[in-house]
């Protein structure tokens, strides 16, 4: 899905636009698999999607793939910063278990400590770690729903997206 | 005489005559004397008859007289045979008392030495006893220290010696408190009025408990689980002993045993994740429509591979109740609420089965202090076994009521195929299906009533049930106390 480097500029004006419109969810997925069906069911069901494996990826991979181009950021300020004015975010699918050295509660330590518009979006937290632990720092942290992935079909947990983004 | 001699008569004749007829006289006369003589003699014979007869019959008399002496003789003579075989039996009897009396001495010796022996044996034994309790008491893996009625330490073992880093010599005679510091949970030294030790000798108190750290000689700490028992003699406290152990290793296995849980968790249900969000999307047509056949098949895999995280789900609430991790966070639940969520959720079961379904709640807004999670997986279980194992068009019902002023009670019943009487005994063990649904229904893990027994029991609750006959159905039983119990969170 490489764009040549000429095209990419006109995309991101066009995608811009339709992403917006259309309710983009974050997917932060660290099995390649389950990120793709995730992604397919997602897409099918009108959403847009913004896929990562890792707490790094939010802020630097992916963005290509949707047209948005590769981004740097130095910290995660500017990475706030950067996704904020650029994209419309409006609900999180999280995983706890990820790629690199933070899982999905770091992450949601990060929102909700960077406050401004991202503090509010819904987290729906999809994990097969069921630890009552994890799962009350999740509830504590103001998450959405905690759910436990091999237990839910995907049309369910989407069906509580769609919900509170009515 | 002839008279023929008269007619020619001579005087000799006539003399002759005459002579003879004298000598016929005499001879008469003498006959006559004779007679008499006779009639005398005749007389006299009978008055000597007469004589005898009667000393014949006193004789007689005196015969029978003798008869009857003989019989009462020998009646007296059978007697005294009687009397002598009775007496040779006594004789017979006394004899045997004797013998055995004999045997009795000889045995009475027999264990006297017997005895002697034992006791000495016993004596000896009792020696080695209280020597191998000496090297046990010291040498156990344990650390121990007994102290007196003033606290004073009067015995240490060589594990406690080593625990603590100090020796026996440093500690003998000192008073407990001062020398072995304690200190708790967040590592703040322990009070010495609080001590365990000053407990069990103020109070009389046994303290368990594994919440402790020792300090050591070089001020390091380390966890314990201590046992600290006052010696009671004649109802007064004579002093105490003190068991402990260190648990850092316990605390390492522990913490280990739950990260696995947590892993494993994890490693086996991504997997199933996959396969059931994939087969999801290809029922619903997701990326192209299947052909019947397509669907049937995917449809097995899919309910399948659902099983499958049933069962991966029942073993993980196995394997945390085993393990102790599993968590029980008490809170105020409203029961009946909560049991129409369970009821609502299994309502594909129980329309699929065309059930008739009753519920019934003692009041509405029911709350009782209860993990929320915990009890929907009581009632789960219990109203989903109901609906399996109720043939098509039964009935089932769950009601909730109060059990007594402390206690709800939920009770699950059916018209179902009910529990073989024989395997009642079995019907909690891990892994255990009963005969009868066995046969009738493959699906199932046998871990749910195991799971829900635990539950019920770490909750401070109680579960029974009642199955008096195949194919009249069973009733569950659970009673759980309505102030619930407090949380145990790991």
């Amino acid at each position: 899905m490489k764009m040549k480097t000429t095209k990419k500029k006109t995309a991101i004006a066009s995608k811009k636009s339709l992403i917006i419109k259309k309710k983009t969810i974050l997917v932060i997925e660290d099995e390649r698999p389950l990120l793709a069906v995730v992604d397919a069911k997602l897409k099918k069901n009108g959403f847009g999607v913004i896929a990562a494996r890792s707490v790094d990826q939010v802020f630097n991979a992916n963005l290509e793939e949707n047209g948005l181009g590769i981004i740097s950021v130095k910290d995660i300020k500017e990475a706030f910063d950067y996704l904020n004015d650029l994209e419309q975010i409006d609900a999180i699918w999280l995983d706890h278990n990820l790629l690199g050295k933070e899982n999905g509660l770091d992450l949601v330590k990060k929102i909700k400590a960077n406050g401004g518009r991202w503090k509010n979006i819904p987290i729906f937290v999809v994990s097969n770690t069921e630890g009552q632990k994890t799962i009350n720092s999740y509830v504590d942290l103001g998450i959405s729903k905690y759910y436990v992935k091999s237990n839910h079909r995907l049309d369910e947990i989407i069906s509580d997206i769609k919900t509170s983004l009515r | 005489m002839n008279k023929k001699t008269f007619t020619s008569p001579s005087d000799d004749i006539i003399l002759n005559l005459k002579v003879l007829a004298e000598e016929k006289e005499s001879a008469r006369k003498k006959l006559v004397v004779t007679a008499a003589k006779l009639a005398a003699t005749a007389k006299k014979l009978a008055a000597t008859a007469a004589k005898l007869a009667v000393v014949a019959e006193e004789r007689e008399s005196v015969r029978q007289k003798l008869v009857i002496t003989a019989e009462e003789k020998e009646s007296v003579r059978r007697k005294l045979v009687v009397t002598a075989t009775q007496l040779a039996v006594v004789a017979e009897e006394k004899e045997s008392v004797r013998r055995k009396l004999v045997v009795t001495a000889k045995n009475l010796e027999i264990s006297h030495k017997t005895l002697e022996a034992k006791v000495l044996e016993r004596t000896k034994s009792l020696e080695v006893v209280r020597a191998k309790e000496g090297a046990i008491l010291l040498s156990i893996g344990d650390g121990l220290i007994a102290t007196d009625q003033n606290g004073k330490i009067i015995l240490i073992n060589e594990t406690a010696e080593r625990l603590l880093g100090k020796k026996k010599e440093e500690v003998i005679g000192k008073n407990y408190s001062e020398i072995i510091l304690l200190a708790d949970e967040k590592g703040t030294p322990v009070r010495p009025e609080d001590h365990p030790v000053n407990l069990a000798l103020t109070r009389g108190t046994k303290t368990t408990g594994t919440t402790y750290y020792n300090m050591r000689k070089d001020d390091s700490i380390f966890p314990v689980s201590i046992t600290v028992t006052p010696v009671v003699l004649g109802g007064k406290v004579v002093g105490t002993i003190k068991v402990f152990r260190d648990i850092t290793y316990e605390r390492e296995i522990d913490k280990a045993k739950t990260e696995f849980v947590s892993l494993a968790s994890h490693q086996l249900r991504t997997p199933l994740s996959t396969v059931n969000w994939y087969a999801e999307m290809l029922l619903e047509g997701d990326v192209g429509e299947l052909n019947s056949k397509q669907r049937n098949y995917l449809d097995e895999v899919y309910r399948s591979n659902r099983r499958m995280v049933e069962l991966v789900n029942a073993l993980l609430d196995v394997s945390s109740l085993e393990l102790g991790t599993f968590v029980i966070e008490p809170m105020s639940t409203d029961i009946c609420k909560l049991a129409r969520n369970v009821i609502h959720e299994q309502k594909p079961q129980i329309e699929a089965r065309k059930i008739q379904f009753r519920f019934s709640c003692y009041k509405e807004k029911s709350m009782m202090r209860a993990d929320p999670k915990l009890l929907r997986m009581v009632m789960q279980n219990l109203l989903s076994n109901s609906v399996k194992y109720t043939p098509i068009g039964g009935k089932v019902a769950l009601s909730i009521t109060l059990a007594d002023k402390k206690h709800i009670q939920i009770e699950v019943s059916d018209t179902g195929y009910g529990i073989p009487r024989k395997q009642h005994g079995k019907i909690f063990t891990k892994l255990f299906r009963a005969d009868n649904v066995r046969e009738k229904d493959t699906d199932g893990t046998g871990l749910g009533l195991y799971i829900v027994k635990s539950v019920v029991e770490q909750s401070g609750g109680k579960i029974w049930f009642e199955s008096p006959h195949e194919n009249r159905g069973t009733s569950f039983y659970v009673t759980l106390p309505i102030r619930g119990v407090t949380e145990n969170q790991r």
